[in-house]
C-alpha cells in the first residue's frame, strides 16, 4: 500500500518547510494595536504561505478550476450529486468516530443512521435516502475539530498548495483522518490502490466543483485574496467547530483547506 | 407585513437619518423590531431582483435598497478599524465614499446574481446589547438553500444592517483582514489602500461595459 506512506511523508516534508521557511516580521514593541493583530492574525510563516498561495493559484488556474468547470459542463447534475453523496457517504465513518470523540451522541446517531440507510436504501450511498426522505441531514466532523473541542489551539496558519488554508492542528487532524479511515486500510493491491487514487481525485475534483462560485468571487472583489481567504478559513472553522454551521449549505467535506463542509449540499 | 408598514419602516430608516445628523452611540435594538426590519429590506431586495427590468436597472434598484438599509459609514470605520485613527481627514473622507462605492458595487453584482430568489425569515435574538442577528433562508432554484445572517443595529433613530453572516463568515470581519493586510503590506499606509480601492472601482466599472 504505498499510497498511505507517500502521503505521510508528503505531509512531513511540508511541515519541515513550513519550520524551515520565512518568518512574518514582527510589529515593534512600542505598538500594543499592532501586535495585537500580529497575534490575532497567527500567520508567523506568512512569507512562505504567501509563496505556497501562488504556487497553488497557478495549479488552481490551469488545472484544478478548468478540470471543476468541465466536470460541471459535462457531467449531468443528477450524476454530479451522485458522486457527491457517494464521497459523502465514505466519509461518514470518520465522522462518526469524531461525533463519539467529541461526545456528541445524538450526531453520531444521526451519522450511524445515516450510513445505514444511505449505504442500503441510498445503493451504496449515492442517493441520500436519509436527508431527502427521512429528514436526517449531513453534517461534518474531523479530527482537526475534535482536537479543537478537547482544548487544542490551532497553531500557526498554513497554506498549502491544493489543499488550501490550514493550520497545524487542522492539518495534523486531516493526517491523523486519512491514515484512521477504515476505506483506506480496507484490502490491498493494485485494484484497491487504484480506487484510493479514485476517490482522492473525485473529492477534489467535487469541492473544486463546489467552490466555483465562492472563489471566482473572492478573486473578483478582494484587493487581497490570500488575506481574505485565512480570514474565511478561520471564521468559517470556527463556525463548524461549535456546529453553528447550517448542514444544508455545507461543501463536500474532507476535513481542511478548501473542503471542509457537511458534503451535503446539491451541486449547480 | 403591510405594504404600510413596511413603508413606515422605511421612512423612518430614511428620514430620522437625516433629522438627526450627528451619530449617536448605537442604542438597544429591540428583536421584533430588528426582525421586521430584514423583513421588509428582504420583501424590497427580492422585489428587484426578481423583476423583469433589464440587468443595470435591477443593479441599481438593489443598490438603492442598500444604501437605505446599511449602516455604510458605521461598517467603513469598523472594518477600516484602528487606521480609521491614523488616517487623516481627508483620507478618510476619500476612504467613506470609495467604500460605499465598492461596497454597493459587490453587494449588488452578488445579489443581482440571485434571479428566483426566495428567502424565509428565522429567528432573531439578541446578539449583544447594541445588536440582534437575524436569521434568514435563501433560497434559489437548482441551489441548495443557505442560511444568511444579517446583524442589525439601530443607527442614528433606526434600524440598519450592520454585517451579513453566511457560512460562518462575517462580511466585515474578513473585509477587515483584508484592508489591513493591504494596508500592513504597504508599510502602514492608509493611501495604499485608498490606491488600491481607486484602480478595483475603475476596474469594476470596466468590466460592467
Amino acid at each position: 500500500m504505498p499510497i498511505r506512506p507517500n502521503r505521510m511523508l508528503l505531509a512531513l516534508g511540508l511541515l519541515t518547510l513550513v519550520a524551515l521557511g520565512g518568518c512574518a516580521t514582527r510589529p515593534p514593541a512600542d505598538d500594543p494595536e499592532a501586535i495585537a493583530d500580529f497575534r490575532q492574525t497567527n500567520d508567523p510563516v506568512e512569507p512562505l504561505n504567501r509563496t505556497m498561495y501562488s504556487v497553488h493559484q497557478g495549479i488552481d488556474e490551469y488545472v484544478l478550476r478548468p478540470v471543476a468547470v468541465g466536470y460541471r459542463e459535462v457531467v449531468p447534475r443528477p450524476v454530479r450529486m451522485g458522486v457527491r453523496n457517494f464521497l459523502g457517504n465514505l466519509r461518514t465513518p470518520v465522522i462518526l468516530a469524531n461525533d463519539m470523540l467529541q461526545g456528541e451522541p445524538r450526531r453520531a446517531g444521526d451519522t450511524a443512521g445515516r450510513f445505514l440507510i444511505n449505504s442500503t436504501l441510498g445503493l451504496g450511498g449515492i442517493f441520500d435516502v436519509a436527508r431527502d426522505h427521512f429528514n436526517v441531514p449531513g453534517h461534518t466532523e474531523d479530527y482537526g475539530q475534535t482536537f479543537a473541542v478537547w482544548g487544542i489551539g490551532e497553531g500557526p496558519y498554513l497554506f498549502l498548495p491544493i489543499i488550501g488554508p490550514s493550520n497545524a492542528r487542522d492539518l495534523v487532524g486531516f493526517g491523523v483522518g486519512l491514515v484512521a479511515d477504515p476505506f483506506f486500510w480496507f484490502g490491498q493491491g493494485a485494484v484497491v490502490q487504484a480506487l484510493d487514487y479514485t476517490r482522492v481525485g473525485a473529492t477534489a475534483v467535487d469541492t473544486r466543483e463546489g467552490l466555483i462560485e465562492t472563489l471566482d468571487d473572492v478573486q473578483r472583489t478582494s484587493l487581497d485574496p490570500y488575506a481574505t481567504l485565512r480570514s474565511g478559513y478561520r471564521q468559517n472553522r470556527a463556525a463548524q467547530i461549535e456546529n453553528r454551521l447550517d448542514p444544508r449549505a455545507g461543501q463536500a467535506g474532507v476535513g481542511t483547506g478548501f473542503g471542509t463542509g457537511a458534503g451535503g449540499a446539491a451541486p449547480r | 407585513m403591510t405594504t404600510i408598514e413596511r413603508r413606515l419602516v422605511l421612512a423612518t430608516a430614511l428620514g430620522l437619518p437625516l433629522a438627526l445628523p450627528f451619530r449617536q452611540a448605537a442604542a438597544a435594538i429591540d428583536a421584533a423590531r430588528a426582525s421586521s426590519f430584514i423583513q421588509g429590506t428582504g420583501n424590497e431586495l427580492v422585489g428587484a431582483i426578481n423583476s423583469s427590468a433589464p440587468v443595470a436597472r435591477r443593479r441599481e434598484s438593489v443598490a438603492g435598497i442598500l444604501r437605505r438599509a446599511v449602516d455604510i459609514e458605521g461598517v467603513g470605520r469598523f472594518i477600516l478599524g484602528r487606521f480609521w485613527r491614523t488616517a487623516t481627514p481627508a483620507e478618510q473622507q476619500e476612504y467613506t465614499k470609495l467604500f460605499e462605492e465598492t461596497l454597493i458595487h459587490n453587494l449588488a453584482s452578488r445579489f443581482g446574481e440571485y434571479q428566483g430568489v426566495k428567502f424565509t425569515l428565522g429567528r432573531s435574538q439578541a446578539n449583544t446589547e447594541e445588536d440582534v442577528m437575524v436569521s434568514t433562508s435563501v433560497e434559489r432554484p437548482n441551489t441548495a438553500a443557505f442560511t444568511l445572517d444579517w446583524r442589525v443595529a439601530e443607527v442614528g433613530g433606526g434600524p440598519r444592517i450592520i454585517d451579513m453572516i453566511a457560512e460562518g463568515t462575517s462580511l466585515r470581519l474578513t473585509q477587515r483582514s483584508e484592508y489591513a493586510s493591504v494596508i500592513q503590506r504597504n508599510g502602514g499606509q492608509v493611501s495604499a489602500l485608498l490606491a488600491a480601492m481607486r484602480q478595483q472601482i475603475t476596474q469594476m466599472r470596466a468590466n460592467e461595459r
